[in-house]
């Protein structure tokens, strides 16, 4: 049995999967060339985003080619989950960055935000 | 070589510009080419998984996917103090 070669549902299923990788690469290329070429890690923070959704795209390649299956199913964990913890670690890297930078993450006077009081 | 493995090596190769972010710049600036290195490796093991049909692989992903988020959480309250 040849292990590179995978079953396919029909012509119109390889259509979308390769659809849905090609878009997937595009924004995981796009997302590595971001970050390496922005200067300032808030600028490098906003293209960690699109490769969550390349997750996504993916994970729905592999429920186009394999249907609702074991691999489908983590398949989609998988992008939940990477899908969930994205902002979460956008949050805390940003939070970080902001300590560092003035030793506290609460709003300053020269923000450029107004809050008004309650 | 199915479609699988070709969007494998793009997604290894994207990996390239995320370690040398991770090694050249500064700390916490490291720590987001850190977050999407994370990223990109578990999607590798599960494109792997369905391009090899090595179902097994997946559970790597996952697990990856999990560890990468919790080193990432140390490293970036390790990385809010000024060094």
């Amino acid at each position: 049995m040849n292990v590179l070669a995978t079953e396919s549902p029909g012509p119109l299923a390889d259509v979308v999967v390769a659809a849905l990788l090609v878009l997937a690469c595009a924004l995981i290329v796009l997302s590595a060339l971001g970050v390496a070429l922005m200067r300032g890690v808030y600028d490098r923070l906003h293209y960690t985003g699109p490769a969550t959704l390349a997750a996504a795209l993916v994970a729905a390649a592999v429920v186009v080619r394999e249907s609702f299956s074991l691999i489908g199913d983590k398949a989609i964990l998988l992008a939940v989950l990477l899908l969930v913890s994205a902002p979460l670690l956008a949050h805390v890297t940003a939070r970080a960055a902001r300590i560092r930078e003035h030793g506290d993450w609460a709003l300053r006077p020269d923000d450029g935000v107004e809050v008004e009081e309650p | 070589m199915n479609e699988w493995l070709i969007a494998t090596l793009v997604v290894l190769a994207a990996l390239g510009p995320c370690l040398w972010v991770a090694a050249r710049e500064e700390a916490i600036e490291g720590l987001v080419g850190l977050n999407l290195a994370g990223v990109l490796a578990s999607i590798a093991l599960l494109l792997m998984a369905e391009g090899f049909q090595r179902q097994p692989f997946a559970d790597l992903a996952l697990v990856l996917a999990l560890l990468s988020l919790a080193g990432s959480l140390a490293y970036a309250r390790f990385l809010e103090r000024r060094l």
